[in-house]
């Protein structure tokens, strides 16, 4: 069994890697969503758009009040999602899913998404990455 | 062993943790052992660049690609340029081309024309940040005069070999590309001179040195690796402008961080 130690070594390796990956866009990260307010949606698609230079899911979410709010998700282009190891049916319109990523700087219910659970609990990395820059 | 089972519910996932880590662990050591599959050549004799390319030019701050001894030092002009910039003006979230030597997130692939003989034409073929293209002339031409070439997004490139490198000297740029998210600027005067070397199999270095003596007081040289993508990996079509939604939630000052 792997030493403690080692495991961190790991887990710090591929934090270094995967937050490395946050940066490629066609637009600069910063300018449209704040690294430092993340934000955990549960929700259920509404609708999907398999489209450049972003796909987008859009979900509905209730919020604290009990209201339903339509959040629009950002996530990286189709290209970089198959090559991923997405498909375009992985998200159908009414599977609950749970998104793990930053919130737009504009206050609107937008959001960047570094990875989602799809329906079944499979989880799949939502944002667009370079091979090396 | 406590201390593993509470980070991986069960073997499978840290199993899956642990292929993922020696994928990319064994994927630096490839890149970092230059003899262990060295670059192929083509049957003309020159090397051969063909394949499917990715990074290779700067993509947040061209700074960060700055050789030794390198700076980069803008004229007053276009440090006011520079700071009066918007992200949400940024060319490349507005769907347009990426000029040179900035490089956009998605693969490239170099085709190197004919495939029989030494290459007359060489195509820098782009999947992003718009699909297009840009065409180097290996056939001994120079570039037109200064009145004949009208200012373009890539400028006119021409190419030779001097040994193993490739390189390409380009003119007649606009002025409407950025060098990076930092919102870099360069002008028309902009002459860029790219140096490119296929270290090994998987990478392609890129030596480009800057000269635009409108915006920058020297001229500076950056340096940059394009990695080889997956042999079963293609050109893909990207229309960025089908869904751009981010530009009117782009706020502030270009940056990066």
């Amino acid at each position: 069994m792997i030493h403690p130690t080692v495991f961190l070594k790991l887990l710090l390796t591929l934090t270094v890697l995967l937050t490395s990956f946050s940066t490629a866009a066609h637009h600069s990260f910063a300018a449209q969503y704040d690294i430092n307010k993340p934000i955990i949606l549960v929700g259920k698609v509404t609708k999907v758009e398999w489209t450049n230079p972003h796909a987008r899911i859009y979900i509905d979410v209730l919020d604290e009040a009990g209201n339903t709010l339509n959040w629009n998700i950002e996530l990286g282009s189709p290209n970089f999602l198959k090559r991923a190891g997405w498909s375009r049916n992985d998200l159908k319109i009414a599977d609950e899913v749970t998104i793990n990523g930053s919130m737009a700087r504009s206050g609107a219910n937008m959001a960047n998404a570094s990875s989602i659970i799809l329906k079944g609990g499979r989880q799949v990395f939502g944002r667009n990455a370079a091979d090396n820059f | 062993m406590a201390f593993s089972k509470s980070l991986f519910r069960n073997g499978n996932q840290m199993k899956k943790a642990l292929l993922i880590f020696f994928v990319f662990i064994s994927n630096f050591s490839m890149a970092q052992d230059a003899d262990a599959v060295s670059a192929p050549r083509l049957p003309s004799g020159t090397p051969d660049f063909n394949g499917l390319w990715s990074g290779g030019g700067p993509i947040g701050d061209i700074a960060g690609g700055l050789m030794p001894g390198e700076a980069m030092v803008l004229t007053e002009e276009y440090a006011g340029i520079k700071a009066r910039r918007l992200a949400n003006e940024d060319p490349e979230a507005n769907c347009l081309p990426t000029g040179v030597p900035r490089i956009a997130p998605y693969p490239w692939r170099i085709v190197q024309a004919p495939a029989y003989g030494p290459a007359t034409h060489l195509y820098f073929l782009f999947e992003g940040n718009v699909h297009s293209f840009r065409q180097i002339f290996m056939d001994g031409r120079e570039h037109p005069s200064a009145e004949e070439l009208d200012p373009s997004w890539y400028g006119h490139s021409i190419g030779w070999w001097e040994g193993d490198t490739l390189v390409v000297d380009s003119v007649g740029f606009n002025d409407l590309t950025w060098f990076d998210f930092l919102g870099n600027p360069h002008s028309t005067e902009l002459h860029t001179i790219e140096r490119y070397t296929r270290l090994d199999n998987d990478t392609l270095e890129n030596i480009t040195t800057i000269i635009d003596p409108l915006a920058y007081r020297q001229p500076f040289t950056i340096r940059y690796e394009a990695r080889l993508q997956p042999a079963d990996w293609d050109l893909m079509e990207y229309v960025c402008n089908e869904n751009n939604q981010d530009v009117e939630h782009i706020e502030g000052p270009a940056r990066l961080f």
